[in-house]
């Protein structure tokens, strides 16, 4: 049955939610322990993202069992938004003096990834991953 | 209020909210003369009804807190109507929702109270307002914002005094949660259990840093077997301890790191390098002792002599 949580974030101990939501979720789905794990992963980097950068934001997980039965994430804020995308989706780049791996990571290791963002339009994040 | 996140942005935020603007202020102070010659009577509606019901008790026993709520609220009255709505107005709203929380007044009892005061400041405005009722209820409209503002502070108080009693735990949990132990001369453990997050990271390395330098570590095993998750944040407070420590002379050992985790860690394209890993806590701590120059050697006591006996 699909299913979908949402989860308003804007402190750092809503991340720890929305993973462990997004871990249940790929959990009912079918996803082995080892891809739950990077699912969880995924959802930290990009809410943590939103910690930092917009302040609040929302991260909405969905079940799909269409054709191919796998997840959804969207990470959505209306916070300043990226200047350069291609720039931030290169390893090592941050302009908040972290590790600059959390979106590319996330990019990484999930299946399929968009990205929507412009200087003052806030940033969604769409990825997604299916069950092998 | 800095404990409850309400700087100015965030006051400015529930004005957005509730759609209270400079408009609306215009509208208010127009009935300002009104409610002022009749701040006794309202207010007086407001403690009627809470006289009325059981679970207001605690608040109403109490003589000197009544006297305090009754010259609160007074004055809450008067500063709704005033048509300014910055810092020092919202400052007011949480000291009155602070006594109605200590005195354990329900929201939903609060609200009751409060809707009864409304509707009489209403039938007061429509009342006075015969020549001109569009102009009385546009007013009225725009109180109700002001209004909901409060409601808006006042719940949010009430919720998060009780929640200060959780916090307190969480708080007294976290200091528990990060022993440094010292296993031998010079050989500290440090096991991480569960969610580890930026005030706990620095706690942790806060303690590790501490204990090295009153042991005179050489080395520390950090142990992660308790982590489920480690994304780039949690990895990169693991990289600034385990450096931290060794600038003080003690090399780290982190141990436990699950497959999945393993998996995490190359995904988000941490240089596993910079980390001296091994497999087990076990493991970790014979490597350290080698790196010290322990040696641990069986005794033979009986139940090895046996062993040995029947090989």
């Amino acid at each position: 049955m699909p299913a979908e949580t949402r989860v308003a974030i804007d402190r750092e101990t809503d991340i720890v939610t929305a993973r462990q939501k997004g871990r249940e979720l790929a959990a009912a789905c079918g996803f082995a322990s080892t891809d739950q794990t990077l699912i969880a992963l995924a959802i930290s980097e990009l809410a943590r993202n939103i910690v930092v950068y917009a302040q609040r934001g929302e991260i909405i997980v969905k079940s799909e069992f269409g054709e191919r039965r796998g997840i959804e994430i969207v990470a959505r804020d209306q916070g300043p938004g990226i200047l350069n995308v291609a720039l931030a989706l290169q390893d090592g780049y941050s302009t908040a003096k972290s590790l600059g791996l959390g979106l590319p990571g996330a990019r990484r290791v999930m299946d399929e990834f968009e990205i929507d963002s412009a200087p003052g339009r806030g940033t969604t994040v769409t990825v997604r991953k299916w069950v092998r | 209020m800095r404990e409850m996140g309400l700087t100015a942005q965030n006051i400015e935020r529930r004005r957005n909210f509730v759609g209270l603007d400079s408009d609306d202020s215009k509208r208010i102070v127009r009935i300002q003369e009104l409610v002022e010659g009749h701040l006794e009577e309202l207010t007086s509606v407001f403690f009627a009804f809470l006289g009325g019901i059981d679970e207001a008790r605690p608040l109403l026993g109490n003589r000197d807190i009544i006297e305090k709520v009754r010259l609160l609220k007074k004055e809450h009255l008067s500063e709704m109507v005033r048509g300014e709505y910055g810092t020092d107005y919202i400052e007011q709203r949480v000291r009155l929702a602070v006594v109605y929380s200590n005195a354990g007044l329900a929201s939903r009892v609060f609200l009751g109270a409060y809707h009864h005061m409304l509707r009489a400041l209403g039938v007061l405005v429509m009342k006075h307002s015969e020549h001109d009722p569009m102009a009385g209820f546009e007013s009225y409209m725009s109180l109700k914002k002001v209004a909901f503002l409060d409601i808006g502070i006042i719940v949010d108080v009430i919720v998060f005094e009780r929640e200060r009693v959780i916090r307190q735990q969480q708080e007294a949990i976290r200091e528990l949660s990060t022993p440094v132990l010292q296993i031998r001369e010079r050989l500290l453990l440090l096991p991480i259990i569960g969610v580890i997050d930026t005030q706990r990271a620095r706690l942790i390395t806060d303690s590790l840093l501490r204990s090295i330098r009153a042991n005179r570590a050489r080395v520390v095993v950090v142990d992660v077997t308790g982590v489920a998750t480690i994304d780039s944040k949690v990895a990169n407070h693991l990289l600034q301890t385990v450096t931290a420590a060794r600038l003080m002379g003690a090399t780290a050992i982190v141990t436990g790191i699950s497959s999945e985790v393993a998996q995490s860690l190359v995904g988000l394209g941490i240089d596993l390098v910079k980390f001296n890993t091994v497999g087990d806590l076990q493991g970790g701590i014979e490597e350290a002792e080698r790196l010290i120059g322990y040696r641990v050697i069986q005794t033979t006591d009986n139940g090895a002599a046996e062993h040995m006996k029947e090989a």
